[in-house]
């Protein structure tokens, strides 16, 4: 009967247009049967040369272009290539602005994750919780629209301070996000932790382990679900961190199920980060003056922030008289990401790359750059 | 370990190979010859007392006169973090891998060695990466190359 039947492998092109690549990303898997032999990434679908073009721009004129690098956290984006210059250029920050950052920055790693737990979900069957994260987001685009007039590329950041002060409601209408905001939580919890096939699809998927994950440079909640304390606003404070009581969350599988899990408590540790902000926050400037014409002075340097897909880095390269940077390099956490994929995708379902992919939030144009 | 401290231990460790740049900012950053690139990456990585286990990035610079590689690395474990790089003239455009020591390297170096055109030496895989496949046109980074439609701003 099984004489003259043999099996094969075959090659699937998944992508560039498969709606949970979460932007334009293909993997050319070998596959027997259901089960991934391998999978090759290929990238640049996205790539526009940002770096390339912020070479040809005054460093004012590269914030609104940093902002398109990765467009669901544009303000830790910002923060992230000010606080770069600013280290390169030794300016100092008022308090208040230091504040505005965090509370922006804080709001925005809220309104990243809840992408995050909508589009996973929804690549994973649900329907529902897309539509509860996205509800919330909208909370948050309106406080950021009232106070810089965009909901997603804000340029509201700028080198030695924000942009504008925030408008009379702003602190009220926050107050409120955040009262309500820990309810929706539980919500999401209630609709997702128990759910047989959520435990199904995220348990025992995925596995990464803590060696695998450092040696290739993942870093963010996919890092601490894999039982890694590190968390660069404790462990390299930037900005007023430090000024700050948040606990870092951890998991113990390195599973998709406890990605999951650490990225739903950090939302309910940033909330307590923006409320201690909003009561600690003085009155006062909002900008140093930086001229016009700004050099910063020859030199380099490698800066770091904790975004919310991991270690957001910029390196800046001055040329000391020049108002452009002479290399300006951005690194993000999906990047090295899906650098890590193939290790942990080989062997399992072709359904469970779906499920990997979405629980480590890669975003491409932040791998394309 | 602090700022300081940190320096006189890389120092005392490799005596006479690598050189400390005042660049006057909070991480200290290093020069080297790129012969002793493999050994210095593989010996900050396996120190107890460094443990650099954390690859950050790996930025190539065209600085108009010369090429420049610069390597970022952390220690999760022990919170230190520093840079070096090795500096090349655009003759010897050419690197060690560092993927042995820290497999993240890999994509890193890839996109070096298509964007600026610096060879990776005993790399895996050094295919085309960010540029379409039948890319024919150089290494766009590079600051000598401009795209047809690309306008230069001038310096004001």
């Amino acid at each position: 009967m099984t004489q003259g039947l043999r099996t094969e492998e075959f090659l699937v092109n998944m992508g560039p247009h498969h709606p949970s690549t979460h932007g334009v990303c293909r993997f050319l898997l070998t596959m027997d049967g259901e089960v991934v032999v391998k999978a090759v990434p290929y990238i640049g679908y996205l790539h526009r040369a940002i770096e390339k073009i912020c070479e040809n721009r005054t460093y004012a004129q590269c914030i609104p272009i940093i902002d398109r690098f990765e467009y669901c956290t544009s303000m830790s984006c910002e923060l992230a290539f000010c606080l770069a210059t600013e280290k390169l250029a030794g300016i100092k920050v008022p308090e208040r602005a230091e504040y505005l950052r965090i509370i922006m920055v804080e709001l925005n790693r809220i309104a990243s994750h809840l992408i995050w737990f909508g589009t996973t979900s929804l690549d994973l069957g649900a329907i529902t919780p897309f539509l509860y994260g996205f509800r919330e987001r909208e909370d948050i685009l309106d406080l950021y629209e009232m106070t810089c007039g965009q909901r997603l590329t804000y340029n509201y950041i700028r080198v030695g301070g924000v942009s504008r002060d925030i408008p009379s409601d702003f602190i009220p209408k926050t107050k409120a996000f955040l009262e309500k905001f820990p309810e929706k939580v539980e919500d999401y919890v209630r609709l997702l932790n128990e759910n047989p096939i959520w435990m199904v699809r995220n348990q025992k998927v995925g596995v990464m382990s803590a060696e695998l994950a450092l040696s290739y440079g993942v870093s963010g909640p996919a890092l601490r679900a894999s039982g890694v304390k590190f968390d660069i606003r404790r462990d390299d404070p930037y900005s007023i961190y430090d000024r700050f009581d948040f606990e870092i969350p951890t998991g113990t599988n390195g599973d998709c199920y406890d990605r999951y899990l650490v990225r739903l408590e950090e939302m309910r540790q940033s909330a307590k980060i923006v409320k201690q902000a909003i009561e600690q926050m003085p009155e006062g400037e909002i900008k140093t003056k930086v001229p016009t014409n700004f050099k910063p002075p020859k030199g380099e340097v490698y800066s770091r922030i904790e975004n919310s897909r991991g270690e957001m880095g910029v390196y800046i390269q001055s040329a000391g008289d020049s108002k452009k940077p002479l290399r300006l390099k951005l690194r993000g956490g999906s990047f090295n990401q899906l650098q890590v994929m193939p290790e942990i995708v080989k062997g399992g379902k072709i359904a469970d790359l779906v499920a990997v992919m979405a629980s480590m939030d890669i975003i491409m144009p932040e791998v394309d750059r | 370990m602090n700022r300081d401290d940190l320096i006189k231990y890389l120092l005392e460790n490799h005596p006479g190979k690598i050189e400390l740049l005042d660049t006057g900012k909070v991480e200290p950053f290093f020069a080297l010859n790129k012969e002793y690139l493999l050994e210095f990456c593989r010996s900050i990585k396996t120190d107890d007392i460094l443990a650099m286990d954390f690859l950050c990035n790996i930025a190539a610079v065209d600085t108009g006169e010369k090429l420049e590689v610069v390597y970022s690395v952390a220690s999760a474990k022990n919170r230190i973090r520093f840079d070096f790089k090795v500096v090349m003239p655009y003759e010897e455009a050419e690197v060690e891998s560092v993927q042995t020591v820290w497999a993240g390297a890999n994509w890193h170096e890839r996109e070096i060695w298509e964007l600026f055109g610096i060879n990776v030496r005993n790399h895996d895989n050094l295919t085309r990466f960010l540029l379409p496949d039948d890319w024919n046109q150089g290494n766009p980074m590079r600051k000598n190359w401009d795209a047809p439609d690309f306008i230069r701003m001038p310096e004001l």
